[in-house]
């Protein structure tokens, strides 16, 4: 058993090294199979879907990897307030900066999204519970209640987050204005306005 | 990006009855054999065209069709609510309705959820990162005249980008504490977090 599991953790990061280096489109079953230094069969027996399977069992592997990245990088923030800007600008910033997400967007959208999409929800509880932690202490305005408030922070953290629509979020300043007049106004009693 | 909200908008309200005959046909093609299996002659067969003017109509064929349709549907629900919309008259009512509205229609239409359910691949792209942002625009563009007469015109387009991206992530990952059937759980949404975060200051906030 414990055997399987590392060999299906070989065939993953094998995989994503492939995406790392030759991109989406050339990545195949052969060469990650190859880099693994197992056969094409062993990699079908783990994954019998193939290259869709692997491809998904990657995607939510580098998303758990991603979130422990964000959550080292902005360990030291110091308020609520200040949390909230980084996780945005930080999580923006390891966006942009990851290759081959990018790449994937740019040549199989399609098949990255679903996975991607499909592990949200895990994604969301994670934030959420996470939020509710931070927000206890914290000064809530009258009627919030804090798993409602954290739960649609994690949802609009993550909306700003892979899609920043009107707002210049490489800029702190604006970032800074984002979470404290929409973010938290409705939430903390210092925001509001 | 190429495409622009404007675009969008009118693209569905200059749109001739031969463009729309197509979209609904495409519509009902999709919600019958899924979007794999639909030809680009089916959808023409099925709106009585020939194939010529099919493609007259979608130069793009069958590759356009999935931004083209939902360009359209935006457009006509956006349409369909306006009545109901303008009928508000305080900023909470505003967005209590708007927010239920869109929520319905999105979770309640069926080629789009079978779609989602079925073939993610197809529409999943155009509701994530940067091809959002058109969705985002658009929807924005379509919901600031409404907004416009509650708030002053520096606070209506992150308004309206905020309710955006609140039905979106509510009608795209559903919650019992924002069910679009329960007017309620709208209303408290409202209250509790948008209206504090949409008005600039409290005067504006309408009373209970």
């Amino acid at each position: 058993m414990a055997e399987t599991a590392d060999t299906r953790t070989r065939i993953i990061e094998a995989a994503h090294e492939r995406l790392v280096a030759d991109g989406v489109t050339r990545t195949t079953i052969e060469s990650v199979a190859q880099h693994a230094g197992l056969s094409r069969a062993t990699i079908y027996r783990h994954f019998p879907g193939g290259r869709d399977e692997l491809g998904a069992a990657v995607v939510s592997w580098e998303v758990g990897r991603f979130f422990d990245q964000l959550r080292a990088e902005t360990a030291g923030a110091a308020g609520f307030a200040d949390w909230m800007v980084r996780r945005l600008t930080v999580g923006r910033r390891l966006l942009d900066e990851h290759e081959v997400l990018q790449d994937a967007l740019e040549q199989e959208a399609d098949q990255v999204l679903p996975p991607l999409v499909s592990v949200m929800p895990i994604v969301l509880g994670m934030l959420r519970d996470e939020l509710a932690q931070r927000l206890e202490g914290e000064h809530l305005r009258p009627g919030v209640d804090r798993g409602e408030a954290a739960d649609l922070l994690a949802r609009l953290l993550l909306s700003f987050m892979g899609t920043a629509g009107s707002w210049q979020l490489d800029d702190p300043a604006e970032a800074d204005r984002l979470v404290r007049e929409q973010l938290l106004a409705g939430v903390l009693v210092t925001y509001d306005r | 990006m190429g495409v622009t909200a404007r675009d969008w908008s009118e693209q569905y309200l200059t749109a001739d009855d031969l463009e729309r005959t197509m979209v609904a046909a495409a519509l009902r093609c999709v919600a019958r054999w899924g979007f794999a299996k639909t030809t680009f002659d089916d959808i023409a067969r099925e709106a009585g065209v020939s194939r010529a003017t099919a493609y007259r109509v979608f130069p793009g064929g069958k590759d356009r069709l999935v931004a083209t349709v939902l360009h359209h549907e935006i457009g006509r629900l956006f349409h369909e609510a306006e009545t109901e919309v303008a009928a508000t008259d305080s900023l909470e009512d505003l967005l209590c309705t708007g927010i239920r509205l869109a929520m319905q229609m999105l979770t309640g239409h069926e080629v789009l959820q079978y779609m989602l359910q079925h073939e993610p691949e197809v529409v999943l792209p155009h509701f994530a990162f940067h091809r959002l942002d058109v969705v985002l625009a658009y929807a924005a563009e379509l919901s600031s005249p409404h907004l416009a007469r509650f708030l002053p015109e520096p606070a209506v387009r992150p308004a309206a980008e905020l309710v955006a991206r609140v039905v979106l992530t509510f009608s795209f990952n559903p919650s019992d504490r924002v069910d679009p059937n329960d007017p309620l759980s709208i209303r408290r949404l409202v209250q509790t977090y948008l209206l504090p975060a949409i008005t600039p200051n409290a005067e504006l906030r309408s009373p209970r």
